[in-house]
């Protein structure tokens, strides 16, 4: 009885590999938030097959657009890479925001000042300082949470507000483009500004961004260091009864998440922007938790999540202007997302 | 006579293992039912089974005469079948009544004057089983004697006429024990059928009619008491003759001892315990001025009832809890600072009274958890890689020597029975250089065979010159294991005694906290702290 029962499993069953079931809810989860995507289509009285068409085409129809829609995606997968060793290590950071503005403005002030005339030496040197700058900002959680218990959801969270607001003030009063009467931070060294690619429009830290996936899943499923990490996320008694510090394993996971979203500010700042500018993220710090979410906190995930999101985001603000409509929509999308993988997730489990 | 419970052909499978495999079960008013049996061999499955937990693939079941077919706890119920798990089904912030009408079909829940009603028909039925418990207390406020006591009185409660109490002394201290058995007793004489699952063969002879042993999933026999001794019942249970029998029945000493008893005059204490004082969860005081030493190839047994500081000691000394005052020294060294990881480099080992929730790690595989003290050290690969290869051959090297029950290297900890999770931790443990291994509750919940490994494998410890260091509540592993012995009570240790002149009668007292003829220092202790 229980060999046929096998053979006849009914496809509509879930799957028994446990990799298999979760690809495929993801994908299931995929689709069904397009059908809601493209309902909120129909309902702001638009067409969704053209809608989604001009989405498609919004982030491929040209180089140029593949290229906007790879800018997009970098930070993202930089920041989702940080974000999923950390979330991994049930460490919630969610101030990569606030992280990835302190490393811009760390990286940027170096880019401006800093007089050094070998282009390489001061890009790295910027880089550095905002990898710095973003893992200080991530360590200043990573202290509160490892010394006294400090739940980091609600610090990382609110020094956010606190990095923006400092940033702002850097860029209206200090460090202000001269003789500029509004927002606009000073201009950096051009020797600082991230190498372009010809038709693409891409700035060569989008290699960079790539390069760190391969590293990221190294060091998650073949290092010590990854092994720790997870059977902290496990089991944290077991973990620390092995030998596990947790302590230091707190303060590694906010400095490397934290300097990762330093990185992608660094990046945004001398390769997008080329200045000051409180434009370089919108809210991509918050995007990245989906991310890493979406990529199951699994790095080759996680690159895939960052595409799927850059291409919905740059598709779409393409599409809100060919199709008119609004920009809302293509911003629901991810949530609905959100929404659906987690119900996906608990049906998978059964 | 009628028969109140008629299992029969009982078939349940989980997956592909098979839990109960065509087992038959009758029960007789009047009477105490004992069903014995190693861990997994189905005795919780066959006896959720007729709570209505799991519904059987096979087989018929009646109660009273009547088929019946349990959809839920709640049929079973209506049934008048009573449970009481081995974990406690409580809510601890509501009082004793209010758990008593939670999960009834329009229950009063909330209103006092009906649930003055059931207080006070909840002490007529105390009265008359002399299961005294407050029913406006909290459960919280209750030891476990006492919440186990309102469990089998919400049976009652229910009316229930069979009543199934799962590992009911796992908990509970000798005087304890001895007091619950008579109750019982006295609501079989009132026509109830009572069934308990249980490892211990002294309850078993002593308090049942009649004894079912199950082993793997079926029936090996039913049989009285008077018909079998220990052994026998022992033998059936797994299907091989134990040498444990002797051990536990506190004559044999283990191989060996004579060579540690040398070993230990002449050589300093590994560790050194001095006025330990540590505060518990709640933020009372757990621990009240604990101070020991155990010297190499020695076994010191800190006895006493759970509840009364085992947990506290055990995280104080190994680390996981940062005491308020004293001093733990290992080999001459204060690491009463350190973290786990300095103390397991200097030699110190523990093996977890919660060994799944501190023990190992359910995601990760049999291989990775035999191997996650040691990483990024070799022969494990380096901080910047893990040899795999490595961690494998370890693994299939321990589970080899450890005998440990497993499909292959890559499977889960999580779906390991207890006693093979018990094997994995000992293997993990025990293959490091040890100087010194604290053992809290180390056979706690296993069957006999794997009871009988675990203490060999404390002795061989121990006559390889490890201090261990032996916290637990069962008598019979401290009067068979303990070199010394003291007993914890309310957070301090009451008495010191040496093997010679360890007495089953007066460890069991003083675990109830009938202090008595112990050393000054440590009866002083006794009376400190509340």
């Amino acid at each position: 009885m229980s060999v046929s029962q096998a053979a006849t499993r009914p496809l509509w069953l879930p799957p028994q590999s446990r990799r298999l079931r979760a690809g495929l809810s993801s994908l299931g989860a995929v689709l069904l938030s397009l059908v809601v995507g493209g309902v909120l289509v129909l309902i702001a009285g638009g067409e969704p097959v053209s809608a989604y068409g001009a989405l498609i085409d919004g982030a491929f129809g040209s180089p140029y657009a593949i290229g906007q829609m790879l800018v997009l995606a970098v930070p993202l997968l930089i920041m989702g890479l940080g974000l999923a060793l950390a979330f991994r290590g049930r460490v919630y950071n969610v101030g990569a925001e606030g992280q990835l503005f302190m490393g811009a403005l760390a990286g940027g002030v170096v880019a401006i000042f800093l007089p050094v005339a070998f282009d390489p030496l001061l890009i790295a040197a910027s880089i550095f300082a905002g990898m710095a700058a973003g893992a200080a900002w991530g360590g200043i959680v990573g202290v509160l949470r490892a010394r006294w218990g400090v739940n980091e959801v609600i610090t990382s969270l609110l020094l956010n507000f606190v990095a923006i607001l400092i940033f702002t003030y850097c860029v209206r009063r200090p460090l202000r483009a001269p003789g500029s009467p509004d927002l606009q931070g000073r201009s950096i060294d051009p020797n600082a500004a991230l190498p372009v690619l010809p038709d693409l429009a891409v700035h060569v830290g989008v290699f960079l961004a790539i390069a760190l996936v391969p590293l990221a899943a190294y060091l998650m499923a073949r290092t010590p260091f990854g092994m720790r990490v997870r059977m902290l996320g496990f089991n944290a008694e077991a973990a620390r009864a092995a030998g596990v510090s947790s302590r230091r394993m707190v303060m590694a996971l906010m400095l490397i998440s934290g300097g990762l979203a330093g990185l992608a500010g660094v990046l945004q700042t001398l390769g997008v922007s080329e200045r000051l500018d409180l434009g370089i993220s919108q809210g991509y710090g918050f995007t990245a938790i989906v991310v890493a979410l979406l990529g199951r906190l699994n790095a080759t995930g996680v690159l895939l999540a960052a595409v799927f999101i850059a291409v919905l985001q740059s598709g779409g603000q393409a599409m809100s202007v060919t199709e008119g409509l609004p920009y809302a929509i293509v911003l629901a999308i991810p949530g609905v997302f959100v929404v659906f993988l987690l119900i996906a997730d608990r049906l998978a489990r059964g | 006579m009628e028969l109140s419970v008629a299992m029969s052909g009982v078939v349940k499978r989980f997956g592909a293992v098979q839990a109960l495999a065509g087992v038959d079960l009758e029960l007789r008013p009047g009477e105490i039912h004992a069903l014995l049996g190693e861990n997994g061999a189905g005795k919780t499955t066959l006896m959720n089974v007729l709570y209505g937990m799991f519904s059987p693939d096979a087989g018929a079941i009646s109660v009273g005469g009547r088929e019946v077919n349990f959809r839920s706890p709640h049929d079973a119920i209506a049934a008048g079948v009573g449970m009481v798990h081995q974990h406690f089904k409580l809510v601890p912030t509501l009082t004793v009544a209010e758990n008593m009408v939670l999960g009834q079909r329009g229950g009063p829940l909330l209103r006092r004057r009906e649930l003055a009603a059931v207080s006070a028909r909840l002490r007529a039925l105390a009265d008359r089983y002399g299961l005294d418990v407050d029913p406006d207390a909290r459960v919280w406020q209750l030891s476990v004697g006492e919440q186990q006591r309102v469990e089998i009185l919400r049976a009652l409660y229910r009316d229930a006429r069979i009543l199934v109490l799962d590992e009911p002394t796992a908990t509970l201290t000798p005087p304890e024990t001895q007091r619950l058995f008579p109750k019982l007793r006295a609501l079989a004489a009132e026509g109830a059928s009572i069934v308990f699952i249980t490892h211990h063969l002294e309850d078993v002879i002593e308090w049942a009619d009649r004894i079912t042993v199950l082993r793997r999933g079926e029936r090996v026999g039913t049989l009285k008491p008077a018909d079998s001794s220990a052994e026998d019942l022992a033998r059936m249970m797994v299907g091989r003759d134990v040498r444990l029998m002797r051990v536990v029945a506190g004559e044999a000493p283990t191989a060996g001892e004579g060579r540690a008893l040398r070993q230990r005059e002449s050589a300093a204490p590994v560790l050194e315990v001095e006025g330990l004082q540590a505060r518990g969860d709640r933020g009372t005081t757990a621990l009240h001025d604990v101070s020991f030493s155990v010297a190499p190839g020695e076994i010191l047994a800190i006895a006493g009832v759970e509840g009364n500081g085992q947990p506290e000691l055990e995280e104080a000394v190994f680390g996981l809890r940062a005491p308020e005052a004293g001093t733990v020294t290992l080999d001459g060294r204060d690491v009463t600072r350190c973290e786990p990881a300095e103390r397991m480099r200097l030699g110190m080992g523990l093996v977890p009274s919660d060994r799944y929730r501190r023990g190992l790690i359910r995601e990760l595989s049999v291989a990775e958890n035999l191997a996650l003290d040691r990483l990024g050290r070799p022969p494990f690969g380096t901080e910047l890689r893990l040899d795999r290869q490595a961690i494998a051959k370890h693994a299939a090297d321990l589970i080899e020597r450890f005998s440990i029950q497993v499909s292959g290297p890559e499977q889960l900890a999580g779906t390991l029975s207890g006693g093979n999770a018990q094997r994995l931790v000992l293997a993990r443990t025990l293959s490091r250089e040890l100087r010194c291994l604290v053992a809290a509750q180390p056979t706690r919940g296993l069957d006999v065979g794997a009871i009988e490994f675990v203490w060999e494998q404390l002795a061989a410890a121990r006559d390889c010159g490890v201090a261990i260091l032996l916290i637990s509540t069962d008598l019979d592993e401290v009067m068979s294991m303990a070199d010394r012995c003291c007993v914890m009570y309310r957070g301090g240790l009451v008495a010191d005694w040496s093997r010679e002149r360890l007495d089953r009668e007066k460890v069991g007292l003083a675990m109830g906290g009938a202090s008595n003829g112990g050393p000054p220092r440590a009866a002083a202790a006794a009376e400190g702290p509340v």
